[in-house]
């Protein structure tokens, strides 16, 4: 599972369009597998635009089986993986409304639905989780892991870093249309500058900082935060702090993805 | 081809069962056949014309419409009409009755007529009293001789010229041009209905945004050709389904006396239908994917309804004259000749090598204005906003 990230405008949107022949590059070509992509290829991907379409009179059900059957799949098929996954995604009981009547919550499942009712090989997904409550983000958090777990390829963009950090392997970070960093997110926090350290001790207490005073960013009560760079040495400050006997909390940590991202695009 | 045929079954199922679909068709036929039979059922009775008469010499000129009516009817097969006449001692009082309607004619001496006011078009009882006062004139000059005087009336009750026409049997009676007028309108509205139909739908598929999802799969080739396929076959049908209506009801009833069910007018007017549909329906697929809301779909579509109402127009004067050289000319422009061709043919005003040049040129001019409108569309369909410009949409249409 891969995060597209990037902030608007960098051409997140257009980048995904042009895998479905949405909008041709002015230069370079898309590939899958090696080769370019083409047609062909399309029927076995599963795409969800940021903006979302679908027909608002068409019934549910009838909805995903035609989307199902674009895809080259007959209409038995079609109809029954159109049913398991209205089954999966807890709209069985409106698969006979018409779309138009379901909440905007309801619609964004079903337009998910549309994506995954060919059991693609690659997801395509733009900003899925915009717009949805937790309940309808861990829905299709799991659902698409699932499919990750099956073998199918996800890319999807989210400004909601902290979920892409949690279910991502991978991110891209792009901005004004050039790639910015890209790897594994633990490989990409690793290779930050700078790490993250909480100290907490008990009352009336405090660490000696011998010279770390100033990577202090912040303190609350008992608590101090720091940003120390990588390679800096915590084995002294750690055993300091518990030459006193009473530390409550000891945090070292790589920045967050947002951070990261944050700086990444500066 | 199969995702083309997706696209026209979609069309099929979701317009051919949807309200909108089965209201306007069952309201299309009961309208025809409200038109065919409403006047069949008022119509039969005679009518009843009251007459005043001040003075002498009224009476002949009655009696001679009276004549005239009777020969009329015995043609026709139907009650003759009734003339009542109320006499008047004095001017005054005839146009009194007249203001306030009791009579619709007030005969003065036999020699003039006052009626209450000049309608748009003449008043049907004093064209016949007209005449009817030409033959008692005649009848009066000629009394000398009784047995000319008696048969005047019957000579001038009858059209002494008879009317052949040079393109054959079947072409010189008034029928014809009535299905020539009736289908015109019908294939004009038709291709109306359903290129606007195509229109909206294409706006609607751009609104909902969800042209990007089956752009992802399908060929704007496919989009376009799919939906003027399914409605151009659903409007057919609703075609056919109310010409068959009207058709059954005209035989039924005999309101109008039909040449024998016509087969070759019909499916000429069915032959043009489809060339006439395909030809609006691809420029208005093509205007609709240059709008993203429904409201501006009308504006982008306003050339194409004038090119439709200029053919429409024309195909008037071609009515009146078949064999005209406008008749001639527009027989060969692909946006009027679906309009013209069908009247001229059913006026037998166009020779087989005529019509066959027609159906090449428009067919040709299909392919051309498909490649066209798909060009436009492939451009159109993903550009949301406001009005894409025609350039625009044809330079990343490729």
């Amino acid at each position: 599972m891969l995060g597209f990230l990037g902030p608007n405008g960098a051409g997140k949107t257009t980048a995904m369009r042009t895998v479905f022949g949405l909008v041709n590059p002015d230069r370079g070509t898309v590939t899958w597998n090696g080769r370019e992509i083409g047609p062909e290829e399309r029927m076995r991907f599963g795409y969800m635009p940021e903006s979302r379409g679908l027909y608002p009179k068409m019934k549910v059900a009838d909805q995903l089986t035609y989307f199902g059957r674009l895809h080259g799949m007959d209409s038995r098929e079609a109809a029954k993986a159109a049913n398991e996954l209205l089954n999966r995604l807890g709209l069985a009981d409106r698969a006979l409304d018409q779309t138009e009547k379901l909440s905007h919550g309801n619609q964004q499942r079903v337009q998910l639905a549309a994506a995954l009712v060919n059991e693609p090989e690659l997801l395509v997904l733009d900003e899925p989780f915009s717009g949805l409550d937790p309940i309808g983000v861990s829905t299709l958090a799991e659902v698409l892991a699932e499919r990750a777990e099956r073998g199918a390829a996800v890319i999807f963009s989210s400004h909601q870093l902290d979920l892409v950090e949690d279910l991502c392997e991978d991110v891209v970070i792009i901005r004004q249309g050039q790639v910015v960093q890209t790897g594994a997110v633990e490989k990409i926090k690793d290779a930050s500058p700078v790490r993250h350290l909480e100290i907490e001790l008990a009352d009336g207490l405090a660490p000696g900082l011998d010279g770390l005073e100033e990577f202090v960013s912040a303190r609350e009560g008992n608590r101090i935060y720091l940003q120390v760079p990588a390679d800096l040495d915590v084995r002294p400050l750690m055993s300091g702090a518990l030459a006193t006997g009473s530390v409550r909390r000891f945090v070292y940590t790589t920045p967050s993805l947002s951070e990261i991202f944050l700086q990444a695009v500066k | 081809m199969t995702n083309l045929w997706l696209v026209t079954r979609r069309e099929l199922r979701e317009r051919g069962r949807s309200k909108g679909f089965i209201i306007s068709s069952v309201l299309t036929v009961a309208i025809l056949l409200g038109i065919i039979l409403i006047p069949q059922a008022l119509g039969g009775d005679a009518a009843t014309f009251e007459i005043g008469a001040v003075g002498e010499g009224n009476e002949q000129i009655v009696e001679a419409a009276r004549q005239f009516e009777a020969g009329l009817a015995a043609d026709e097969e139907t009650e003759p009409d009734i003339f009542e006449v109320t006499e008047f001692s004095t001017a005054q009082e005839g146009e009194d009755f007249l203001r306030r309607g009791d009579i619709e004619v007030l005969l003065i001496d036999g020699s003039s007529a006052v009626i209450a006011q000049q309608g748009f078009g003449g008043n049907e009882l004093v064209e016949r009293l007209q005449r009817a006062a030409g033959a008692s004139r005649l009848q009066a000059l000629m009394a000398e001789n009784e047995q000319v005087a008696s048969e005047v009336v019957e000579v001038l009750s009858n059209d002494p010229l008879e009317v052949r026409s040079l393109s054959g049997p079947g072409s010189d009676n008034a029928e014809s041009s009535v299905i020539a007028y009736a289908g015109l309108v019908l294939l004009y509205i038709a291709i109306l209905t359903y290129g606007n139909t195509v229109l909206t739908g294409v706006t609607e598929e751009k609104n909902n945004r969800v042209v990007e999802v089956l752009l992802a799969t399908l060929q704007p080739w496919q989009m376009l050709g799919g939906k003027v396929l399914g409605i151009g076959i659903l409007g057919l049908a609703q075609f056919a389904l109310t010409m068959a209506a009207a058709f059954a009801a005209i035989r039924i009833t005999g309101a109008v006396s039909l040449p024998a069910f016509d087969l070759e007018t019909v499916g000429v007017l069915v032959l043009w239908f489809l060339i006439g549909f395909a030809i609006y329906a691809a420029l208005y697929a093509a205007a609709g994917s240059l709008t993203s809301r429904t409201e501006d779909a009308q504006s982008a579509a306003l050339p194409m309804t004038m090119l439709a109402v200029v053919g429409f127009f024309v195909s008037f004067s071609v009515l009146d004259d078949p064999a005209s050289l406008v008749a001639r000319i527009t027989t060969f422009i692909p946006f009027t000749a679906a309009f013209v061709v069908p009247i001229r043919n059913s006026l037998g005003a166009i020779s087989w090598a005529e019509h066959a040049l027609a159906v090449v040129v428009a067919v040709g001019a299909i392919v051309l204005l498909v490649l066209l409108a798909a060009r436009i569309y492939a451009g159109g369909l993903l550009r949301f906003g406001g009005r894409v410009r025609i350039k625009e949409a044809w330079r990343t249409g490729d």
